[in-house]
């Protein structure tokens, strides 16, 4: 707990004797009393309990319970102190009273050749919380009645057989009582601690909230981990998750602690603080606020259990944007398809040849999609293209010559079109439709600040060169191609050795062209 | 048939040239006169700006990268019919411009001569 003891806590008694009374009513009372801090030192007791115990008041005040009373050497003696110190811990947790109907508890007292020794003694204890003005626990009133004696008489009486009027008049029967109601408890006492554990590794995470400020009375690992490992005990959710005020939770919360009706949440979006002091971050939930009723069936707290699904929601919207990407890039290619195939048509309208154009302008397409899934569409190789666009017609004919290039998926997808279409005019008119003609391609990469690159695709040895009468698909691609989707230049000149291909484009700007 | 597109100026911006090649052959077939194709949204603000003699638009959603609707409001400024291009689908435009005459890729040159003559205001024949 986070209290820390104040020294007025010590005072108690000159504080009681303002009210004098209750001080009076209190010193005098037959019954022993004792008030300890929450941190559990003796803060005051009256005349009886200093009877009880064998002390003076100046040894106690101010003394931490367990350093005087450690429950002495006897075997039993942990399990003796951890039921007191869980009674206390109990009450300093739920605000509320413990009892202990029996205690076993060896006290230090004075033996019979002055030494002081351990007693076993016997106990039956209430432990109540004592509240100040502002609701803040500061002192444990402890009632403990030594009945040491009566459970002594009655083991004696144990020995005999029957059962005689003697149980009654020495509480046999209370003592059994108390016996079973602490054998009982420490059941139930494992019981719990089994299922906290439980709640304490579910891999979901779990928290228990107290009244209707919604107080963290326990929660799990899994719990700490979604709000960065803060410390919530004792803290109203309020308090202590500040960044969740205004999306709708702690109403929700109050409605279930009002109404006494369970809310479920799916995919919830919330922004929560998952690293001490970094910025809020996006969560999705699916969680659960179930109302804790007492006997009498009054809300007394709200169970909340859930799990994180942000990596689901995320795999899911990744997925979604994918498929919307995917049948955009499939509906763009079909456009493309459907451009090839109607130009196609224009320039070869007899069945045969434009079957043959159309399949081999599909074909090189097809070339530069593998190529580029193979990087999974980052891009691909200026080379490589060309070694694909021109393998059909023997490498040894064309002499590729230059440094790597990286080109963007659409700039690869451009030159893909482009170089097929060179290739099949080189084949079909020029230079590599007679047997000596050579394609020389040669490519550089100028100003490495604001790269641009040249190719110059010159054909040689070929037929005599002839000016086209008009210009076909062919060339109209090139030019389009480099000038719409490049934002470069091409020249076309028909020299008389061969055709002369210069194409200059910059290639800072191929990023921007993937639309 | 389509009388009413005859002689139309009709601005293209696609940033793909063979998509482009391919709207440019339609509207050429429609007896239009294509404007364009315009491959960036900067130029097409450009000759929108400049070119006072505009009849229509077609725009591709998606331009190098970039949206097309503010071409869009700067021809809805001007008075200019336009029709969107898409392969997104339906769900590709934002709600304001949801009931927009649209054509989706690929094309057929009927879905894009209605969207014009819807865009226009044009009687069907």
């Amino acid at each position: 707990m986070r209290y820390r003891p104040r020294a007025e806590d010590f005072r108690i008694v000159q504080t009681l004797d303002q009210a004098i009374d209750f001080a009076a009513a209190f010193e005098a009372s037959p019954n022993p009393y004792m008030l300890v801090t929450p941190d559990l030192r003796f803060a005051g007791m009256n005349a009886a309990f200093l009877a009880m115990v064998g002390a003076t008041r100046d040894q106690l005040i101010g003394v931490r319970l367990f350093d005087l009373y450690d429950a002495g050497p006897g075997e039993e003696a942990p399990e003796n102190l951890r039921q007191l110190r869980n009674s206390f811990d109990k009450v300093l947790a739920t605000g509320e009273r413990d009892h202990l109907a029996l205690l076993d508890y060896a006290i230090p007292v004075v033996g019979p050749d002055g030494q002081m020794v351990h007693e076993d003694r016997h106990w039956s204890a209430t432990n109540t919380p004592l509240f100040d003005d502002s609701g803040t626990l500061v002192f444990i009133l402890q009632h403990a009645t030594d009945i040491t004696e009566l459970v002594r008489v009655r083991r004696e009486r144990e020995t005999e057989p029957e059962t005689s009027a003697m149980d009654m008049i020495l509480g046999g029967g209370l003592i059994h009582r108390a016996r079973a109601v602490q054998a009982a408890n420490r059941k139930l006492e494992m019981e719990r601690n089994r299922l906290v554990e439980m709640f304490m590794q579910a891999p979901g995470f779990v928290a228990i909230l107290s009244g209707p400020n919604h107080v963290f009375q326990m929660y799990n690992t899994a719990y700490g981990e979604l709000v960065g490992k803060r410390d919530l005990l004792g803290k109203s959710a309020r308090d202590a998750v500040p960044e969740a005020a205004s999306q709708g939770f702690f109403e929700r919360l109050d409605t279930v602690f009002a109404t006494g009706e369970a809310f479920q949440g799916r995919n919830s979006l919330v922004e929560i603080q998952r690293s001490p002091s970094g910025p809020p971050e996006v969560a999705w939930l699916d969680f659960i606020y179930q109302p804790v009723r007492d006997d009498d069936g009054r809300v007394v707290g709200i169970f909340v259990q859930g799990h994180d699904v942000t990596q689901t929601v995320l795999a899911t919207e990744r997925q979604k944007l994918m498929i919307g990407e995917l049948n955009h890039r499939v509906k763009n290619t079909l456009a493309t398809v459907q451009s090839i195939a109607m130009q196609t048509a224009r320039s070869r309208p007899d069945p045969e040849t434009f079957a043959e154009s159309f399949q081999q302008r599909l074909l090189a397409l097809s070339h530069t999609h593998d190529l580029l899934t193979r990087s999974y569409w980052e891009g691909a190789d200026l080379r490589a293209i060309l070694e694909h666009e021109t393998a059909a017609h023997g490498p040894s004919r064309i002499a590729l010559n230059g440094p790597p290039v990286a080109l963007e998926p659409a700039s690869a997808l451009s030159f893909g079109m482009i170089f097929h279409e060179l290739a099949t005019n080189a084949a079909k008119y020029g230079a590599l439709s007679s047997p000596g003609g050579r394609v020389f391609v040669d490519w550089s990469v100028a100003n490495q600040a604001d790269p641009r690159l040249h190719v110059i695709w010159r054909e040689t040895g070929g037929p005599p060169v002839t000016v086209p009468k008009q210009r076909g698909f062919g060339s109209r691609l090139i030019e389009r191609n480099i000038r719409h989707d490049l934002a470069g230049e091409a020249k076309l000149a028909y020299a008389n050795d061969g055709l002369i291909a210069e194409l200059s484009v910059p290639l800072s700007r191929g990023a921007q062209h993937n639309g | 048939m389509a009388e009413g597109l005859a002689g139309r100026r009709v601005l293209v911006v696609e940033d793909e040239a063979l998509v482009a090649m391919l709207l440019e052959a339609i509207l050429e077939d429609m007896g239009c006169i294509p404007v364009g194709a315009i491959a960036t949204v900067d130029e097409a603000l450009a000759v929108v700006a400049e070119d006072a003699l505009l009849d229509a638009a077609l725009l591709d959603v998606n331009v190098a990268g970039r949206q097309v609707f503010p071409i869009a409001e700067a021809l809805k400024a001007r008075g200019v019919p336009f029709v969107f291009s898409t392969g997104y689908g339906e769900g590709g435009l934002p709600d304001e411009w949801r009931s927009h005459p649209v054509v989706q890729k690929p094309f057929s040159e009927n879905a894009i001569r209605e969207a014009l003559m819807r865009a226009m205001g044009v009687e069907q024949a």
